[in-house]
């Protein structure tokens, strides 16, 4: 197996002369709260960077039994030419219609963005549909197009047995021909990323979440916690959801909302907004704040606005409204669509709007003195009683789309559904109108309308609640039971002292501070009281003497050395350090029981804290380290594959696959 | 892969003959240790213990299941009393469920689908459903791996022919080898003769192994182990004054630093209904294993802790703090020692209605000396120089010290050597590492029973092979 030089990554690899040897890395990971999402990346960059492809982890069955599409086909009955202008694609420009024979009428095209009928092959972590599974592989390794030199590195989820390890492994070097083949864990892979050695991993992802206590770089896979159901993402989406669906809020909503910056996961014991005073708080609406906290995910119209001055509250100020609000909030647009009451519908929003024009129009000169005064409070999000997010509709797209509408009357609905800021721009008439507007107006115009239909959603209190499923104190359970598997006594405290929390699940607002918290709160043990020095001062010592004469020399007491004289405890301690004055010297041939020999507590954990994440990664910092485990992979594929030559034996190659088999992937994966 | 024939040449692709796919099974009354043949430590380590939702049959197996409150969940062993498997049938779910959920995955889903749930009927046609396009097509979790298991020394023969069933009709295996614990103990620890003591959760047993061979009649086993130490804190706990309050970490929501001894402020959680004394009793000896972990510690001899002076030392050492769920601390002196003096003398254990002395000759010196009765005279110094120490239990502090001095002080002699490796994962997975080396070794190919045997002997044949 000939190395895989360094030199060949850092070359362009436009050149062709070279022979190509950037490693492909697949990682299998759960993504963005609530999605599944596959990501990789083809060669290693200098510095490294996020994964360059995402990938939404799920196929859709094709026309055949057994086969799959990487995106949903829908069978059109319309015009082939109106299909070809079809202008509902995110991807512009990426040739997505597969016109399947003109000569008939019947016209199959891709729709990236419906996610109906879609088959998940991945649930909890566990592969449960594995020919849908090799699908998705195969295309995400089509679309990255590797040359044919391309070793490739699998994050391999902790679930995943070991025999499931070695169907993949077959896979690969069947499938693919790859020239070699790594397979490293998913919680190892996130310890590289943060460059420790020893650390607890948890990995909080959609469906499930995983603990991993990890010592020299070794996982104890004994005691560690796989795919614990109940307590990743999806459970703070179905928190959110128990508290709204009575506002008849959709499941889509709550997940949209979960990844809104407005939600929140505040620290226990902090009051609600609005159980106090509710006052000015109620008339600010979130969109100046949600560009402001330049959280990620909440769509391209919060981005456009970052940079810009944020707009202040008073255009879409909807004062003392609320009921009006919320019942047009989550009335199932959909559904009247559909049943073709759009006009109706549009008709009453107009006249809503209109009203509330009036009204303000009423109140004009105090209502925007009101508005000015408010605008240097700028009330942090957990202060606020209410937020707005927006929403993007998909559901409603796809009912558009079923509708086989003509693709101008399609866009037209689109534009006239969307509450974007772009449309308010365009009725926010004479009001403020900020920079930010002015942009949002042109881009209106030009995208047409390109993307899913947004809706303005309001929401109260219910945001900060997506964690009060007791979701937070079952992963702490979960840290307390794998670090206490941790045979080796001595280990553990340097695993409470050194947690990961990674995982897209985490990216909510507030998600690792309360859950440190929670751990905290519940597990962390204080000193004792006991053993501290203020008890028991042996009263024949007489007070020391300037000369030091004095002082109270350490004795040898009658058994094992312990000083007689001195406070038992605060010799114990004082020697808890220094293991040649422990006055329990471990004379015994057991080895293995001196873990816990002396020191004042053997109980752990005495404290608990995060690993600082790595500073020296740039392009990481930016978007945050909730993937650490393709940042380590990435680290782990330049180590094993670039820097040490296949010295490691980090991954196995073609010729040691055809000696071993797949069986023989259990002596390389990291 | 042929795995019966010993007499071709291995293929090159199993390294040095292993066979490198057979699943080893040691099934302890905590813990179930399962996983391939070769390597060193077991993958798969399952609790014994499972939830059964009251009033259905429903099961739930594996720690994620077992340790959420819920009002109506039985926490069970499908252990008897006696170290006998008792309930074969949750048995044999348990098992196949350590093995699959770690290292097989050879039936999709996660266990509330993945048909052990489930009735049997539906299962095998999910499984099917799935494994479609699988590279190998599965209906049985294992009938591609040769499967040993081990049993404890005193297993009836029923129970040895139950086991070889479940492996054969349920599992589908292809060959199966029964082994004594202790034999395997001694392997890891690369003895062919010596003394096994394994002090596990449920049971001590000791037992004389010569040349690979166990010494039936030489087997000892005693209930004084790790659950009888448990046993023992919790008696002490309630007889001290005032009594510790025993609150295990689920019922706590979260605490503060409180003096040590005095009461403690905790805000502790409320459940409509409470979740039932089986959940309680298992979330509280997790907090039971810290304290052994941390604080108990065995009196190292000379002598007894009973005897002399001996009390008034332990007294003067530095005591050691524990903390509870709720927040409650104290620092342990001398109780520290009390805990476990009673697996070495049974006058010194606590005692009340529930829990009465236990017997003289369930101590471990005397168990030590009953089974070394059972040997020749002159092929005793043989087994004393060789005295293997595993089992969970024995990793309590300062067990190792005392046993050798009890051990000298029935058998006064310099070479009398205790075999206790360090790293407590020997000491915990001793017999499954035994299992481990055993199967893959090259020459233990024409032991294992195969498939073709047992449906042409039945299920004796685990008799006349597995001795």
């Amino acid at each position: 197996m000939p190395p895989f030089k360094d030199e060949q990554i850092i070359v362009s690899p436009a050149s062709p002369v070279f022979t190509f040897s950037g490693a492909l890395i697949l990682l299998k990971q759960i993504i963005a709260p609530g999605s599944e999402t596959t990501v990789a990346q083809l060669g290693l960059p200098e510095s490294f960077t996020p994964a360059r492809l995402r990938v939404r982890s799920r196929m859709f069955p094709a026309e055949k039994e057994g086969e799959w599409e990487p995106y949903k086909i829908r069978r059109r009955n319309d015009k082939p030419e109106a299909s070809a202008a079809e202008p509902q694609d995110g991807a512009p420009g990426s040739g997505e219609n597969k016109t399947n024979g003109t000569e008939e009428d019947v016209v199959y095209e891709e729709d990236r963005v419906s996610e109906e009928g879609a088959v998940w092959p991945i649930q909890e972590g566990k592969i449960v549909d594995w020919s849908c599974f090799f699908a998705l592989i195969t295309h995400v390794y089509n679309a990255l197009n590797p040359p044919f030199h391309t070793p490739i590195l699998l994050i391999a989820q902790p679930v995943w047995t070991p025999k499931e390890h070695e169907k993949l492994t077959q896979f690969f070097f069947e499938k693919f021909k790859t020239p070699a083949f790594g397979l490293m864990d998913a919680a190892l892979a996130s310890s590289w990323a943060y460059g420790v050695h020893t650390s607890t991993v948890v990995d909080i992802g959609k469906d499930k979440v995983d603990v991993t206590a990890i010592s020299e770089f070794i996982p104890h896979i004994q005691g560690r916690v796989t795919s614990l159901g109940g307590c990743g993402g999806e459970a703070l989406t179905q928190a959110l959801f128990a508290k709204l669906s009575s506002r008849s809020w959709s499941r889509e909503m709550c997940e949209q909302l979960k990844k809104s910056p407005i939600c929140e996961i505040l620290p226990a014991g902090t009051p609600l907004p609005g159980t106090k005073d509710v006052g000015e708080e109620e008339t600010i609406t979130n969109l100046a704040a949600a560009a402001s906290t330049g959280a990620p995910g909440s769509g391209p119209a919060a981005a456009s606005t970052i940079g810009n001055v944020p707009r202040g509250p008073g255009a879409d100020t909807e004062v003392g409204d609320d009921n009006n609000a919320d019942e047009e909030g989550v009335l199932d647009v959909a559904s009247i669509v559909t049943g073709g009451k759009m006009e109706e519908y549009l008709a009453k929003k107009e006249k809503e709007k209109q009203e509330k024009a009036n009204a303000k129009k009423k109140g004009g000169a105090e209502a925007a003195a009101a508005a000015n005064a408010n605008k240097p409070v700028r009330l942090p999000n957990s202060k606020r009683a209410k937020a707005t997010f927006l929403y993007e509709d998909h559901r409603l797209l796809d009912n558009l789309k079923n509708m086989n509408l003509g693709s101008e009357k399609l866009a037209e609905m689109q534009n006239q559904l969307d509450e974007g800021p772009q449309r308010h721009g365009e009725s926010a008439n004479g009001e403020t109108t900020s920079a930010a507007e002015a942009n949002g107006h042109v881009d209106a115009n030009t995208n047409a309308r390109s993307g899913p239909i947004r809706r303005e959603l309001e929401v109260g209190t219910e945001r900060f609640q997506a964690a009060s499923s007791g979701v937070l104190e079952k992963i702490a359970d979960a840290v307390h039971r794998t670090i206490s598997s941790v045979d080796e006594v001595n280990k553990r405290s340097e695993l409470w002292d050194s947690l990961i929390i990674c995982g897209n699940g985490s990216r909510v607002r507030g998600f690792k501070e309360a859950l440190l918290a929670a751990i905290q709160s519940k597990y962390l043990i204080s000193p004792s009281s006991a053993t501290m020095f203020t008890s028991e001062i042996p009263s024949n010592i007489s007070t020391p003497t300037g000369t030091g004469a004095n002082t109270p020399q350490p004795q040898l007491g009658p058994h094992g050395g312990a000083p007689s004289h001195v406070n038992p405890l605060l010799y114990a301690a004082t020697t808890a350090q220094t293991q040649h004055l422990m006055p329990h010297n471990p004379t015994s041939h057991l080895p293995g029981l001196s873990h816990n020999a002396h020191s004042s507590h053997g109980q752990t954990p005495t404290s608990i804290k995060l690993v600082k994440p790595p500073e020296y990664f740039p392009e990481w910092k930016d978007v945050g380290f909730d993937e650490s485990a393709f940042l380590g992979a990435q680290v782990a594929a330049k180590v094993i594959f670039v820097v040490d030559q296949g010295q490691s034996k980090g991954y196995m190659t073609r010729p040691d696959y055809n000696d071993q088999g797949p069986t023989g992937i259990h002596d390389y994966a990291l | 892969m042929n795995t019966l024939n010993s007499s071709t040449a291995p293929a090159a692709g199993e390294y040095a003959g292993d066979e490198v796919s057979a699943i080893v099974l040691d099934p302890g009354y905590s813990t179930i240790r399962a996983g391939f043949a070769g390597e060193d430590v077991p993958k798969s380590v399952c609790p014994s213990f499972y939830g059964q939702i009251e009033d259905s049959s429903q099961y739930l197996f594996g720690e994620n299941a077992i340790h959420t409150p819920a009002s109506n969940l039985q926490i069970k062993n499908y252990w008897g009393s006696d170290g006998i498997v008792e309930d074969w049938d949750t048995a044999a779910k348990v098992w196949e469920y350590a093995i699959t959920s770690r290292l097989t995955g050879a039936r999709a889903g996660d266990p509330a689908r993945n048909g052990l749930n489930d009735d049997p009927k539906q299962e095998n046609g999910e499984a099917t459903d799935v494994d479609m396009e699988t590279i190998e097509n599965q209906e049985k979790p294992l009938e591609e791996s040769p499967l040993l298991m081990t049993e404890p020394g005193w297993n009836p023969t029923k129970a040895r022919e139950k086991a070889i069933e479940i492996a054969m009709e349920e599992w589908g295996t292809p060959a199966f080898y029964l082994q004594k614990t202790g034999v395997l103990a001694a392997f890891a620890s690369g003895k062919a003769s010596g003394i096994i003591i394994d002090v596990g959760a449920s049971h001590t047993s000791v037992t004389p192994v010569l040349d690979g061979m166990v010494l039936k009649k030489g087997v000892q086993k005693s209930p004084l182990a790790g659950n009888f130490v448990s046993n023992q804190i919790r008696l002490g706990f309630k007889q001290s004054q005032p009594e510790i309050p025993l609150t295990p970490h689920y019922l706590v929501k979260s605490k503060t630093p409180v003096d040590a001894g005095s009461p403690a402020q905790a805000i502790y959680k409320t459940f409509s209904v409470p979740p039932t004394d089986s959940f309680r009793h298992y979330q509280e000896e997790r907090v039971l294993t810290e304290y052994k972990e941390s604080v108990v510690e065995i009196w190292p001899g000379p002598g007894r802790l009973s005897n002399g002076t001996n009390e008034e030392i332990a007294k003067s050492m530095p005591g050691r703090p524990f903390e509870m769920p709720d927040g409650w601390n104290q620092v342990f002196g001398v109780d520290r020692f009390r805990a476990a003096e009673g697996l070495f003398d049974a006058s010194a254990a606590l005692t009340d209605d529930a829990n009465p002395r236990p017997k003289d000759e369930h101590t471990l010196p005397r168990l030590v000396q009953a089974a070394v009765q059972h040997v020749d005279a002159d092929q005793r110094p043989l087994l004393l120089q060789n005295i293997v120490v595993t089992g969970g239990s024995t990793l309590l502090y300062k067990f190792g010290d005392r046993l050798n001095y009890e051990i000298n002080a029935i058998y006064p002699s310099t070479r009398n050597k205790l075999i206790a490796p360090g790293p407590v994962v020997e000491r915990k997975y001793a017999a499954w590492i035994g299992g481990s080396i055993l199967a893959s070794l090259g020459s233990f190919h024409q032991l294992w029973i195969s498939r073709k045997e047992y449906e042409e002997h039945g299920a004796n044949i685990v008799e006349k092979r597995c001795r």
